[in-house]
């Protein structure tokens, strides 16, 4: 049996390093490196479920540990990189409202504010201090994730803002909620965006919101008709 | 003043000296092989520093006694800086040296020499090397300030020798958010040292140059005292993120083996951050000056997450 406090100790490294992927994922301008950045938090995620399997033995644990790595870490990257090979487009210049660099103030700004928050909320009830921990990172990697998808231009980092906050939503039930239950969810919501993926890869990827429109209003995708 | 202080004072600087311009070229050759180049020998530069010492220096007509100063107070600045960051063994405290408050005061002293001396010789080039350099400290001091409270807040203290003392004898970082207050550092030695993206070394070119255009009316001696205040500057913030991150051998005692095996080690991890550094230089363009605030913000990102997981967590 392995030592419950050394398992936390990596875990609070683990907790590090996906703050620094969530930073990473927010200022990167070069896609496959936000994509390969994404694989990392994925795998990290997986990471702290085995770990928290190792300290608790529940079985679902593993089981998550087991399908994020399946989903995230191997199916959904390689889904994107077939993208990106296919759009030729290296990087993502445009941005929406925030520069990455305001985007950075912000996030620090959300984390606090989602500390303050869980303190509240969390007030009186038995959770130790690395289970709250790990709330609030859950919590501020959601927040940060809808800041990547309001700041950037390009569907392709879109999608992948979209998938960083799901991966914030499976950290903060890993250490809130009931388990079963978010499996389920976490099930669902990675067939949506596996469909998500696949609608948008046939229709094109590298173009803004405005331009994808148009795109669909011309190939008339929903009709059926063929435009001229 | 105790005598291992004393011998502190006479060992630390006299290494740092001897040790800092080897780094200088380690960065250089390692850039030369990611490069498909061989690069000049690696005491190359030992040679350079003494054809240099021997050449007479040549001032401007418009220059006065602030160019002549610059490279003396540079050097010296940063001699009394290297008593604050203990890179063979850490000493028995003494008074107010290792403070890090007064450490970011010399550093910033030396910065503004430099840039005052670059004005002085009344050449375009230098002018605008200060004036960027200038506006470029605007942006960094603060989040040095911060990297460097991280830091203090992790390791509870602010004096570097106490901070060092406590994690000497660790062979991983004692906290986990030192992995973050380390890129803040990382970042930081980039910028200090005027490096790829930020500033490029190895060019004269108007475009790209910061560091080089400041001290580019500085010849023979003076040069040379300039190029061993910038390579001193460089290895002792080098020595702070290795004694940070890495600290496994550094010796809290004195005694002349365990010294040698100290030093000898911190020469091997210097030895290895440099090449990450010319690793990384070799991957990255020069960055355009006005996004260089958004390289600066990681640092600043990362030092303030520090803070907040070690008042949080």
């Amino acid at each position: 049996m392995i030592d419950p406090l050394f398992l936390e100790g990596i875990i609070k490294v683990l907790f590090v390093f996906v703050l620094i992927s969530a930073g990473l994922i927010i200022s990167t301008r070069n896609l496959s490196s936000v994509l390969t950045t994404y694989t990392v938090q994925s795998f990290l995620l997986a990471a702290v479920s085995f770990l928290l399997y190792l300290m608790d033995g529940k079985g679902q644990l593993l089981l998550l540990a087991g399908l994020t790595l399946a989903s995230k870490v191997i199916l959904i990257p390689y889904f994107i990189s077939r993208i990106e090979e296919k759009i030729k487009i290296g990087r993502d210049l445009h941005f929406a409202y925030l520069e990455p660099t305001p985007s950075l103030l912000l996030s620090i700004g959300l984390i606090l504010l989602s500390y303050t928050f869980l303190s509240k909320v969390f007030e009186g009830l038995p959770l130790s201090k690395l289970f709250f921990f790990g709330a609030v990172i859950g919590l501020s990697l959601t927040l940060m994730g809808m800041l990547v998808m309001f700041s950037r231009k390009k569907v392709v980092t879109k999608a992948l803002g979209y998938l960083s906050m799901e991966n914030g939503v499976l950290m903060f039930g890993l250490f809130v909620t009931e388990l079963p239950f978010i499996i389920e969810v976490l099930i669902i919501i990675d067939l949506i965006i596996l469909v998500m993926l696949t609608t948008i890869l046939a229709v094109g990827m590298d173009s803004s919101i405005e331009e994808y429109r148009q795109k669909f209003r011309k190939l008339q995708v929903w009709t059926g008709v063929e435009s001229q | 003043m105790n005598t291992s202080f004393l011998l502190f004072a006479l060992l630390n600087p006299l290494f740092a000296l001897l040790a800092a311009p080897l780094y200088m070229a380690l960065i250089r050759k390692v850039k030369a092989y990611a490069q498909g180049r061989k690069g000049p020998r690696l005491f190359q530069v030992y040679y350079d520093l003494k054809k240099l010492m021997q050449k007479e220096a040549v001032y401007s007509p418009t220059s006065s006694w602030i160019m002549r100063f610059t490279p003396y107070l540079n050097l010296s600045t940063l001699l009394v800086c290297s008593l604050f960051v203990p890179l063979v063994f850490v000493p028995e405290p003494a008074g107010g040296l290792g403070n890090i408050i007064v450490f970011l005061y010399l550093l910033a002293l030396e910065r503004f020499f430099t840039a005052l001396g670059g004005l002085d010789a009344g050449s375009a080039f230098g002018g605008m090397g200060s004036s960027r350099s200038m506006s470029l400290a605007a942006v960094i001091e603060p989040t040095m300030v911060v990297a460097f409270a991280a830091l203090a807040f992790v390791l509870k203290s602010l004096n570097l020798h106490h901070m060092f003392a406590l994690t000497a004898g660790t062979v991983l970082p004692i906290s986990p958010t030192l992995v973050l207050v380390s890129i803040s550092l990382f970042i930081i030695l980039i910028v200090e040292t005027g490096r790829l993206p930020v500033d490029n070394p190895a060019t004269h070119l108007e475009l790209t140059m910061i560091n080089e255009a400041m001290i580019l009316e500085q010849t023979g001696k003076n040069l040379v005292l300039l190029e061993l205040a910038h390579a001193l500057k460089q290895f002792l913030l080098m020595g702070i993120l290795i004694n940070t991150i890495l600290p496994v051998g550094l010796s809290t005692e004195i005694d002349a083996g365990k010294i040698a095996v100290s030093a000898l080690l911190f020469l091997l991890k210097a030895g290895l951050l440099a090449i990450i550094i010319g690793l990384f230089e070799s991957a990255l363009a020069k960055m355009r000056l006005f996004r260089l605030p958004a390289f600066y913000v990681m640092a600043f990102f990362f030092s303030a997450l520090t803070i907040l997981i070690e008042v949080f967590a």
